[in-house]
């Protein structure tokens, strides 16, 4: 019991069908009346779709039938509605939002917009018949750059909407942090891009549709994080009820947020299998991914620090450019807006600040959540404010953190963004963080660095970000009469482990069989709510959902066992899986009881067999904030500009760790993207075309094994967070909030005698490059 | 439409191809063999690793008519009578997979590259996956696993 | 992709023929190329001759001062080859360090040099070696076989059937990858035999060419040093989303500076 308890870095029960090849992912769905599906995507930026001819296409061999932007325009359907929290302008009036239909009508508005489904007996004859349609389009000046959007005389995206605005936004104290800024003895400001990525999960997007006439219901069996959120924006898409979609996921294989969106496709492939009564199976390119998965960060910030003459924070302000694409995607508006305002100034004491922002239109793929959604925008601008203000104003970088970290005495505080930091020890997790990079045998390594012709830079960053995703969520364990447990939550795993991690859960406090342990997720028929994948929830609220439940049985459990030992249920202890009577010394295990649960004979009054069945909802009030600090040491080639991160440190503040293994997991799996947008990754789009420039690997940066550095790992366990039951406090996203500004950093300590004080990232090598003869200059 | 003669983990099989059908396509929906993955269009992700005539190849990049006389192991042919190979149990030890997506290819790789290299560390580990993405681990876990497989396979 | 015939046929001789006999043919080495290229429907032959069981298209030798790699060799053989690694190993080193290992199972340097991919190891190593190609037709020296973008000398039809390469004194190539392909961003070969330098640039341009200001500074002086001052010019060098011709130009000179203390 011990052994899979919570703590323990038990290994994955879902490894096994990983290992062997025998997981299903949606592609793996095969049925003989399979019929397949390709989506005809707009090639420009910015078109007007004159008409669509699909006549030739339509006698192609295996054609089944092709839905073009008329087409669905015809039905009436609705439009995807956005579902950010920040829907309204700074004078109140509701976000700018385009109607965002499934298909591009009128006018294609970014390069990948679907403009036609074609629907044949195989893949390779819908795209034949695909490459006859003859789309009429008039191409339009598009504008992919987010500062040049907004600027008087760009091309107008949208016609009603002045600017290309969506909204503008604001939050904290203006006038208090201008003040704090006007008395200050020291004031610096940086411009900072935050690149645009895109999530790259290894599995593409894709979803099998299946359509029942009999019961006027459907099947979407699809590679999403979030069957129940999304099960409702497609029926409000298609105007029927939820429940006639049965709406599961398979196996996924990644999804870092990009997996979470509503998405055009699976409505318009839910039509088709109704229209076409063939079960329809669509899944994208890679190459389309990059055009049509949705894309992360995209923001262009100018951030100020105040400070007193002996380097305390005073206040901190900062303006932001938000692109989030042609469209506001499912919560697009609100990462920067409130997703990047909620954690401005991390782990740092600082009295005023002040966070205004702009969400504006571009002609390219909207933005969406990925891994972090704000908080690594919000950690990167305070950690590269720090840094500069350190070495344009002469502070130790080290020591200028230090003194201004929340100390542990500070907490609880409500940091002016009305954040609620309620726990944690900064300095502490800083000071092991740091006491973990052997800062004495650091002069060294930068020799030895030197002999190679290379230098070397080392920088330490704190991050304090915040939780998010839905507050709901639903466990529900079943008893089989064989002894095993069926684990039923809204939650979804797409690689975090939940299969392991809650079984954890369940069978330290139950103590249950952890082998015997089933589990189902993603299931809207399964489960009557659940929050999905997003916002580092899934231990925070599907975990607490799952010990909910569990105590709820415990209860019932203590009372079953008081009955059959003759004893009173106050008298019953409960530990090892075993109940015992403090009085009488008698046992009866956790097992025997539930066992007896099923015979009508063995219970109390009020009892009935399988009543040991559980149905919970764990609905957690306030958000929690992971906390941490990342360092790292790189090795720059001032010939060739190139970067490498020679070591990487990190200690983590989340709370009780239920499994080391799989947090350690999250926490490399988020370096490695952070050291991905840091050092390579890039969606870039021309600017006088609109062509998206990135789209495949071949030009898309991921890192590979050889890009990594060994990474050393800890945590922080002596601040649970009072928030929720288990303590926890969301491990998913911290990677990515971390990683980045350590890694720039530390590169432009690296370069600091040259005089590079900023290269914006990616820090690719001609970047870097270019710094270093610009600043020689 | 060639048909093609070949041998898929040990088993002799005959199959009706069209020329331009790629040895992954063929092994996931002819063979029913979907543990071999398909990520990307440009040969770079490595999901789709199988050994041809004992050496590791991307099947994606592959002409199902080319394997004709070959003999292939896929994924589904590492693990021998419901034990998993040393390597598999290597993954699993060192957590050296998340969504399990990469894994399949990302362990034809790790068995190739133990398989001719007795001297693995670190470096050449890393070097020897270039040609296999991952986006979940950060690639650590899978390098033990693949130092500590490779240990085992020697046994 | 579409559909097409295939054939693999066991001679040079059968090869030439079905090419000759077919409407829109297409030759497939390892097919690490044609295949991907096929797959976006960038490419619809009628018939792939796939060359790749045909013996004569096999096999490395060393005779004499001469190396000679059979076109349909795999990279993976060059960078595993005793006869290559001591005859040239830099050539084992660059062969190595093309794909991955899965990619260098397959791609092959017939395959590589056919194509002629600006980016691609092999034309700056055969440039620099003054190797020669030998075809199903004729001898074309390494300077005269690659001649523009994606483009050679050969003729339709004419099939690469061998590669000789004088063994040179010394040699090493230092490769500077695009981050996301990993083909060379800029590649320089160096090569010296008696007196005689050769340096041959990949990936900075459309097609290899030779740097000419550096091979008469490394022929009066065999040293990194030599190099101090010389550059080349960005003008006729590529700029995409990767590199300027700026900086590839910057590179041409450090990797050709690190191939010269690095040549063995």
């Amino acid at each position: 019991m011990e052994k899979y308890g919570i703590g323990q870095p038990v290994r994955r029960k879902e490894d096994v069908r990983f290992l062997t090849g025998t997981g299903t992912y949606v592609d793996d769905i095969t049925d003989e009346a399979l019929a397949h599906a390709v989506v005809l995507r707009s090639p420009h930026a910015h078109a007007k779709i004159l008409s669509i001819d699909t006549s030739e296409a339509e006698s192609m061999p295996g054609v089944l039938g092709i839905i073009t932007g008329k087409d669905w325009a015809a039905e009436d359907f609705q439009f995807i509605p956005t579902k950010s929290a920040v829907a309204k302008k700074i004078d109140g009036t509701p976000l700018n939002q385009p109607p965002r239909h499934c298909f591009a009508i009128e006018r294609a508005r970014y390069v990948g917009e679907p403009v036609a489904m074609i629907v044949a007996e195989t893949r390779e004859q819908a795209q034949d018949a695909a490459e006859v349609i003859d789309v009429d389009y008039e191409e339009l000046p598009a504008v992919t750059d987010l500062r040049k959007t907004i600027e008087t005389g760009a091309p107008q995206i949208w016609d009603d909407i002045e600017g290309n605005l969506c909204l503008d936004f604001e939050l904290g104290d203006k006038e208090a942090t201008d003040k704090a800024f006007a008395d200050a003895d020291h004031v610096v400001s940086l411009d900072l891009v935050n690149n645009r990525v895109t999530a790259t999960p290894i599995e593409t997007r894709g979803a099998v549709a299946t359509y029942d006439a009999d019961t006027d219901s459907y099947k979407l069996q699809n590679a999403t994080q979030n069957v129940h959120a999304n099960r409702a924006t497609f029926a409000d898409v298609l105007k029927i009820p939820a429940d006639s979609i049965h709406h599961v996921a398979p196996d996924v294989g990644g999804g870092f947020g990009a997996k979470n969106s509503s998405y055009p496709e699976p409505p318009i492939l839910l039509y088709a299998a109704k229209k076409l009564g063939r079960p329809i199976k669509w899944i994208n390119d890679r190459n389309e991914g990059f055009q049509s998965d949705t894309h992360g960060r995209a923001q262009f910030s100018t951030v100020e620090l105040a400070l007193d003459k002996d380097g305390k924070f005073l206040g901190l302000r900062t303006k932001t450019i938000g692109d989030i694409g042609a469209y506001c995607w499912t919560i697009g508006p609100f990462t920067p807006t409130g997703g990047s305002a909620r954690t401005q100034g991390g782990a740092y004491f600082i009295p005023a600040m002040y966070y205004s922002s702009v969400a504006v239109f571009t002609n390219t793929m909207p933005t969406d959540p990925y891994r972090g959604a704000g908080r690594p925008e919000a950690s990167y601008q305070i950690e590269r404010i720090i840094q500069h203000a350190a070495t344009t104003l002469g502070f130790d970088p080290i020591e200028l953190r230090r003194k201004n970290l929340m100390p542990e005495d500070s907490l609880p505080r409500k940091t002016p963004m009305g954040l609620d930091v309620d726990c944690g020890n900064f300095p502490e997790v800083f000071e092991r963080t740091l006491k973990m990079t052997d800062r004495e045998g650091y002069a060294s390594r930068v020799e030895e660095s030197q002999k190679k012709g290379l230098r070397r830079g080392f920088s330490i960053a704190a991050y304090l970000e915040c939780t998010g995703g839905a507050p709901k969520e639903f466990a529900g364990i079943s008893f089989g009469k064989d002894g095993s447990a069926t684990l039923r939550v809204g939650s979804h795993s797409t690689g975090m482990g939940h299969e392991t991690s809650k079984a954890q859960i369940l069978a330290h406090t139950l103590g249950i069989n952890f082998d015997k342990v089933d589990f189902i997720q993603a299931d809207t028929k399964a489960t009557p709510i659940g929050g999905g994948h997003g916002g580092s929830r899934n231990l925070e609220v599907g975990g607490n959902a799952v010990l909910k439940a569990a105590k709820e049985v415990l209860e019932k459990a203590k009372v079953l066992a008081a009955h059959l030992l003759n004893s009173n249920a106050d008298d019953m202890n409960f530990a090892d899986g075993t109940f015992t009577d403090v009085k009488t010394e008698q046992t009866i295990s956790m097992d025997e009881v539930i066992a007896a649960s099923f015979e009508k004979g063995r219970l109390p009054e009020g009892m009935e067999p399988g009543c040991m069945d559980t149905e919970s909802i764990f609905e957690r009030e306030i958000i929690s904030c992971p906390n941490g600090s990342h360092a790292a040491e790189v090795e720059v080639d001032p010939e060739t500009g190139m970067v490498h991160v020679q070591h990487y440190w990190v200690i983590d503040d989340f709370g009780p760790i239920i499994n080391p293994m799989l947090a350690d997991g999250q926490v490399m799996g988020g370096v490695a993207q952070g050291l991905g947008q840091a050092l390579m990754e890039e969606i870039v789009y021309d600017e006088e075309s609109g062509q998206l420039v990135t789209g495949s690997l071949m030009d898309y940066a991921l890192p590979r094994a050889d890009s990594m550095p060994h990474m050393e790992l800890g945590y922080y366990e002596d601040a649970p967070t009072a928030k929720n039951p288990l303590g926890v406090k969301g491990a998913g996203e911290a990677g990515c909030c971390g990683a980045p500004p350590a890694i720039v950093n530390a590169v432009l300590d690296a370069l600091k005698e040259d005089g590079v004080t900023h290269i914006d990232m990616p820090l690719t090598p001609e970047k870097v490059w270019r710094a270093i003869s610009e600043a020689a200059k | 439409m060639p048909v093609i003669s070949l041998t898929v983990n040990g088993n002799p099989v005959t199959v009706e191809v069209e020329a331009r059908s790629l040895l992954s396509g063929v092994l996931r929906s002819n063979l029913a063999l979907t543990g071999t993955h398909v990520g990307c269009d440009t040969s770079q992700c490595g999901a789709c690793v199988v050994h041809v005539d004992g050496k590791p190849v991307k099947s994606c990049a592959m002409l199902a008519v080319q394997a004709d006389g070959a003999s292939v192991t896929t994924i589904e042919g590492l693990a021998k009578n419901g034990k998993l190979h040393p390597m598999q149990e290597a993954f699993r030890e060192h957590h050296g997979l998340q969504c399990g997506f990469c894994t399949p290819g990302m362990l034809m790789s790790a068995v190739a590259l133990a398989e001719q290299n007795p001297d693995l560390d670190d470096a050449a580990v890393r070097k020897g996956l270039e040609g296999n993405l991952c986006r979940c681990t950060g690639y650590q876990n899978i390098v033990h696993a693949v130092l500590d497989g490779a240990k085992a396979m020697r046994g | 992709m579409y559909d097409f015939t295939y054939h693999r046929p066991d001679t040079l001789d059968e090869a030439v023929k079905i090419f000759s006999d077919a409407d829109d043919p297409q030759f497939m080495a390892g097919g690490q190329t044609i295949i991907p290229v096929m797959k976006q429907r960038l490419a619809m032959p009628s018939d792939v001759i796939d060359l790749g069981k045909i013996g004569e298209l096999q096999g490395i030798s060393i005779v004499g001062d001469t190396l000679t790699i059979g076109a349909m060799t795999s990279h993976a053989e060059v960078a595993s080859s005793a006869d290559v690694k001591k005859a040239v190993p830099a050539l084992a080193q660059l062969a190595n360090d093309i794909g991955d290992p899965a990619v260098r199972n397959r791609g092959s340097i017939g395959g590589s040099i056919a194509n002629n991919d600006p980016a691609a190891d092999y034309p700056a190593a055969l440039v620099a070696l003054g190797a020669t190609i030998h075809t199903t037709s004729r001898e074309i020296a390494a300077e005269d076989f690659f001649t523009g973008l994606f483009e050679t000398a050969l003729d339709e039809g004419e099939i690469i059937a061998k590669i000789a390469i004088p063994v040179p004194d010394k040699a090493a190539y230092m490769k500077f990858p695009q981050p996301a392909s990993r083909f060379a961003l800029v590649g320089v070969f160096v090569a010296k035999s008696g007196d005689q330098v050769c340096v041959a640039v990949t990936g900075a341009g459309p097609c290899v060419f030779r740097a000419t200001d550096f091979e008469k500074a490394l022929e009066k002086n065999f040293s990194a040093d030599a190099l101090d001052g010389i550059s080349i010019s960005s003008e006729e060098l590529s700029t995409d989303i990767h590199a300027s011709a700026q900086y590839r130009a910057s590179l041409v000179t450090t990797l050709a500076r690190r191939a010269v203390e690095n040549a063995a």
